[in-house]
């Protein structure tokens, strides 16, 4: 099984790379990662599930986190950045 | 959205420059956004009318069961096909089977023109899950009859018993299939420690590629084979074809789907897609009752009712959340350029297609199979359309309590 992992890329900013799994795995996932993203920390989600785009933010602002943008950073790839 | 660029109306060059943003503007909108959900559902039913008056109504597994026993008969294993009005021959020539091809096209022009295609490969889990997923959905077309878009969005409009009776079996499937899916990616994600996190490079956005040529390119290619169908004088053919790429088109802007509308309701006590389903049920079942109450087909899409219908819907709704996509769902995503579709609609077609073999009489036939319930024959119009209506009632308060839950536990 694929494991995932977190990527430190900046000042309290993480990517975590979840291209390859379809949907729904980024929605189920973004409630896990979003409790364990520390506090006052900026997190890019890689996915390749056009249906992901506008599942994980709805998630992301239910949980009161805020969505600073989702831009497409390939074909068929895209990037939700999220902070907490 | 708002044009940019001020528009000088005392000249011609005004004129022009309205057009050509109005014009960009439509296309943006159309092939490089996301389409609203209750756009899409509404256009999804309305397309649907449209085809049940030029030929048939929407449904896509019974022809997936006929390529399986096809392929069984190219390599000497002689076998029938499961659905009766299905008979085996080359898809190429299946007026059927075109609808379904045309879904997988239609999704690869609207993905490739909004740059969203992409050979999605998976790990070997993946692939197994999708084999699975394919071969539970087989097995399930055959037992609910046939699929989840058929079976129930369509059976249900058609004013079919079974209809209603699928969607119980489906609702619980599509729950025991995401809570898999959820402890699958729960399972993956145990290990992911932020303080721990080791530092690496940000994933760059790439240049710009050829995408929307290629899907222009593949709509050339649509037209091309619709001509060639028409030439040959097999006119439903290219029909059912176009009306395929137009139902790709719908489900791949709008992301409507059917898999997320019964496993979010039970998974994530969220049942936003499935109002929007039901609120094109609504639609849909009294443009069905309009023509159906005319004379018009009045059998079609109506299916043997029983207990299959519920154990056929829960095996069924298993295999379409592992697989990723119901039997629409699959081939439109099959041509977004997902392996893991690709395998599950090589087992689906596969297992179903030997059920004739296994079974040794086909769908509807024998111990296994109550009768065909058409509810206007069992109730009269008036019942029948409060039967319907009532479901869709039922079912939308039933999410509404669902939904309810989430607030009880905040």
């Amino acid at each position: 099984m694929k494991k995932l992992k977190a990527t430190k890329i900046g000042n309290n900013h993480y990517q975590v790379d979840l291209r390859g799994w379809m949907c729904p795995y980024p929605k189920y996932a973004i409630e896990i990662l979003l409790e364990k993203l520390p506090s006052a920390s900026c997190m890019d989600l890689l996915v390749d599930c056009p249906a992901a785009t506008k599942d994980v933010p709805e998630v992301i602002k239910s949980r009161c986190c805020n969505v600073q943008e989702v831009i497409p950073i390939s074909d068929g790839e895209w990037r939700i950045r999220v902070n907490k | 959205m708002e044009s940019k660029t001020v528009i000088d109306n005392t000249s011609r060059k005004g004129r022009k420059v309205y057009l050509e943003q109005s014009l960009k503007e439509v296309g943006v909108r159309l092939f490089q956004e996301p389409w609203p959900l209750g756009a899409g559902a509404l256009a999804l039913t309305i397309t649907n009318l449209f085809m049940f008056i030029y030929a048939r109504a929407l449904g896509v597994f019974p022809q997936m069961a006929m390529w399986g026993s096809w392929l069984y008969n190219l390599i000497g294993l002689k076998t029938e096909s499961p659905f009766i009005p299905y008979p085996v021959k080359p898809p190429y020539l299946d007026m059927h089977s075109l609808l379904d091809i045309g879904i997988i096209f239609g999704a690869l022009e609207a993905s490739l023109l909004a740059r969203e295609f992409k050979i999605r490969r998976e790990d070997g889990q993946g692939y197994l899950f999708g084999a699975l997923g394919g071969i539970l959905m087989g097995l399930g077309t055959v037992l609910m009859p046939p699929c989840n878009v058929g079976g129930f969005w369509v059976a249900t409009m058609a004013f079919s018993l079974s209809g209603p009776l699928a969607a119980i079996g489906l609702l619980l499937g599509a729950y025991v299939g995401g809570k898999i899916l959820q402890g699958h990616i729960h399972r993956a994600l145990l290990k992911v420690d932020f303080t721990q996190a080791l530092e690496g490079e940000a994933v760059p956005p790439r240049s710009v590629s050829l995408q929307p040529q290629n899907g222009i390119l593949v709509f050339i290619l649509i037209v091309i084979l619709a001509i060639v169908y028409h030439r040959l004088g097999m006119l439903k053919n290219a029909g059912l074809f176009l009306f395929g790429v137009l139902f790709g088109v719908i489900i791949q802007r709008s992301r409507l789907c059917f898999v997320a509308a019964f496993r979010e309701i039970l998974v994530s006590r969220d049942g936003k897609v499935m109002k929007w389903v039901l609120a094109s049920m609504a639609v849909g079942a009294l443009g069905f009752a309009l023509l159906k109450g005319q004379g018009y087909q009045p059998q079609h899409m109506v299916f043997p009712a029983g207990w299959h219908n519920i154990v056929g819907g829960f095996i069924f709704g298993i295999g379409m959340v592992l697989a990723g996509g119901c039997g629409l769902g699959i081939l439109v995503r099959s041509g977004e350029g997902y392996t893991r579709s690709w395998v599950a609609c090589l087992t689906a077609m596969l297992t179903s297609g030997a059920w004739v073999h296994l079974y040794g009489q086909k769908v509807g036939q024998g111990w296994l199979y109550g009768k065909p319930v058409y509810l206007p024959e069992a109730l009269g119009w008036g019942g029948a359309l409060i039967f319907v209506y009532g479901f869709l009632l039922l079912f939308y308060l039933f999410i509404l309590w669902v939904e309810a839950g989430k607030y009880e536990k905040a």
